[in-house]
């Protein structure tokens, strides 16, 4: 290890001084929303050394530990915006409902590491210590509200979840060390060839739990719609957004370096389970009357979608399909918790026939969401468009006709239930029509989701040429 | 089964027979060789010498947790210094260098802690 | 020496076991501590395929698994006490708010 190795870390370095500076401003201010602008302004500052990475060839640190690559940056940029987003929702909306008001953007910016390392780590070692150190700030996050009953029942779920899932992988982990006698990725695609197949089956298997369990993937998705729904408004956009996209990083980095779908054939495995989860989200998400619930079932299906992008890896289209869809989806995403965020703080509900009348008494929050939910179903000119469009063609591209056939169903099925919150804004009646306070930081951050989702969608050639080049870096 | 790993099974069903007499030996002296008084008050509850008052089942105060659950992490954080210090006259200056960081985010953690009240017996 | 395999299986015994107390108890904490035995069977096989490969990689997983499981251990029980302050129990069958 040499020091240049240092220079090649320095936005993990970075955060992971920003989150213990945080924590020593929350020790000696009483103003926390000042600990959240520190952190708005950190993670913002860190998008400098990140963009210097930009430059830099694809290689591996720190004793082949860890990848410097355009697939690692793409998801250091989206980690760190979505945090910033999810950090200025936060400020607006976190104030008085927790006195440990100045921790919770610490951790915040303590997930993002995690979330950074998880996506560039090419040493099951240090894979497994990010996917747990994301969990565990997670679980916390997600049980925040100590005085909120609900809020402690999605944090033991999530924990009792996530702990049992990131067990099963580290036995996947443990037995795919066994099969190759090394822990670096890249070692371990050299020597997997040899490996017996029944484990080498057994090993993907048990892995496949723990990274499904992040992604929420059918059938690791139970506990989705409970920890959404109770966990704080901004905690489930950035688990359902954030965490997410890691977790797909780290799949793909797993499936596509280590395992030679010659040898072990996962792409029908994947595809199936693209398939069942599509689906299985789609038709829960369709009697939902809250809307964190509803969130949750869809981005239960959103992960269905994004699998077909990592089944489709071969060709131009699936995997920058799947780093576009990731963005523009953590864009509408997000916007939609911040909507949610915004009612739920107003009217102190989640009930879908609450937003009765909201074009009438939030006139710009009503249109953005229905600007939102025209994305997530995947009407153009809007971001999740374009990423539906690349993984469907990438699908088409890689001879999964029945798979894209599926995805162009479940989004016709989708439609109902988005359709029914536009309807809820625009057609029913309102129970009152005084018009709702919009709070200035929750405002900046829904107008930045509004702004990504529509720009990805007008002019998407940008990202498509980011997410081209960061996927032809990511074998190295 | 090889012969090597019968006689390594041997040692262990020597070791726990021997290790079972160990243990069951002097209870059993004691059991022979001890006067016995049996008095009603040697089946209390021992509370320091004061006579027992109330249920044992009363509900104890947790205070305790926030303590355990500090110590269990400082506690264990503490097997990274053991190869580190097993290894340490061969590493660099460097090695030292990212111990001291290691240990000095650890103090973060502790004053974090100190300052939020977490170590005051309340 | 007892052969690797033995170790092995033990430690999928040990797994087995673990997972199964995940899934048939209701008790949070007995849930928790089936948890940690999934984790140290983890640790079983790194350091069984450690010895038979005579790799240290696997030794060195283990230390980092020994500390991921102490850390489950604070933030698993800090979350579990706060859901008994709240509801007097850990029995995840009460635990029922979120669900439709």
């Amino acid at each position: 290890m040499s020091a240049s190795d240092l220079w090649s870390i320095v936005p993990e370095l970075w955060l992971a001084g920003l989150a213990i500076f945080l924590l020593l401003v929350d020790l000696l201010t009483a103003r926390k929303s000042l600990v959240g602008v520190v952190a708005v302004m950190g993670l913002l500052l860190s998008i400098i050394p990140i963009g210097s990475l930009l430059t830099q060839g694809a290689r591996t640190v720190i004793f082949g530990s860890y990848a410097v690559d355009g697939f690692a940056v793409f998801f250091k940029i989206l980690t760190v915006i979505a945090t910033a987003l999810v950090v200025l929702a936060a400020i607006d909306w976190l104030p008085g409902r927790s006195q440990y008001e100045g921790e919770f953007y610490a951790l915040l910016v303590f997930t993002a590491l995690g979330l950074v390392l998880m996506a560039a780590s090419t040493d099951i070692i240090l894979l497994a210590l990010s996917i747990e150190f994301v969990s565990l700030t997670s679980y916390v996050l997600a049980g925040y509200l100590k005085g909120d009953v609900k809020s402690n029942e999605a944090g033991v779920k999530y924990f009792l979840y996530g702990a049992a899932a990131s067990a099963v992988m580290l036995f996947g982990f443990s037995i795919l060390y066994g099969l190759t006698g090394s822990t670096n990725l890249y070692e371990i695609a050299r020597r997997v060839a040899n490996a017996p197949l029944p484990a080498l089956y057994l090993s993907i298997a048990l892995m496949l739990s723990g990274f499904g369990f992040k992604i929420s993937m059918v059938p690791f998705h139970q506990w989705t719609p409970d920890v959404y729904e109770g966990a704080p408004t901004p905690v489930a956009a950035y688990l359902s957004v954030a965490s997410k996209a890691a977790g797909f990083a780290a799949l793909v980095r797993m499936l596509m370096v280590v395992v030679d779908p010659g040898r072990l054939n996962w792409i029908l495995l994947i595809a199936v389970l693209s398939a069942v989860s599509m689906t299985l989200g789609n038709l829960l998400a369709l009697p939902q009357r809250n809307i964190k619930r509803m969130l949750a079932y869809s981005s239960i299906s959103h992960a269905g979608f994004l699998l077909i992008g990592v089944a489709a890896f071969r060709g131009d289209f699936g995997t920058p399909g799947l780093l576009i869809y990731l963005l523009g989806y953590m864009f509408t995403q997000l916007g939609a918790f911040f909507v949610a965020a915004l009612i739920g703080q107003q009217l102190g509900t989640d009930d879908i026939p609450d937003y009765a009348g909201l074009s009438r008494r939030a006139p710009v929050s009503a249109l953005l969401m229905a600007v939102f939910m025209l994305s997530l179903t995947g009407f153009p000119p809007t971001s999740v468009f374009i990423g539906k469009f690349y993984v469907l063609a990438g699908a088409i591209d890689n001879g999964l006709l029945w798979l894209a056939i599926v995805g162009v169903v479940n989004s016709v099925i989708s439609l109902y239930y988005y359709a029914g919150v536009i309807r809820a804004m625009y057609v029913m009646p309102a129970a009152s029509t005084v018009p709702l306070r919009e709070p200035a930081a929750l405002q900046v951050a829904l107008g930045i989701a509004g702004l990504g989702t529509l720009l990805i969608g007008l002019y998407p050639q940008p990202i498509i040429d980011l997410a081209r080049s960061a996927v032809l870096l990511l074998r190295i | 089964m090889p012969p090597n790993v019968v006689v390594d099974w041997l040692y262990v069903g020597v070791f726990a027979i021997v290790g079972t007499i160990m243990a069951a030996l002097p209870l059993a002296v004691v059991w022979l060789l001890a006067p016995r008084a049996d008095l009603p008050q040697k089946t209390l509850t021992y509370e320091s010498g004061v006579i027992p008052f109330g249920q044992a089942w009363a509900q104890f105060n947790v205070r305790y947790y926030l303590f355990a659950l500090i110590f269990v992490v400082f506690d264990v954080e503490v097997i990274y210094l053991y190869p580190w210090a097993v290894v340490f006259r061969r590493l660099s200056a460097f090695a030292f260098v990212e111990m001291l960081i290691f240990v000095l985010i650890l103090l973060v953690g502790l004053a974090y802690a100190w300052r939020k009240g977490a170590l005051e017996w309340v | 020496m007892i052969p690797v395999p033995y170790y092995l299986t033990i430690s999928a015994v040990l797994f087995t076991v673990g997972m199964a107390g995940v899934l048939v108890r209701r008790n949070a904490l007995v849930i928790f501590m089936a948890i940690e035995l999934m984790l140290n069977s983890v640790n079983l096989t790194f350091v069984a395929f450690a010895r038979q490969l005579a790799a240290i990689e696997g030794q060195v997983a283990v230390f980092f698994v020994i500390v991921i499981a102490a850390v489950e251990v604070v933030v698993g029980l800090a979350i579990i006490i706060a859901i008994f302050r709240a509801r007097s129990t850990v029995d995840i069958d009460d635990v029922d708010l979120l669900r439709g």
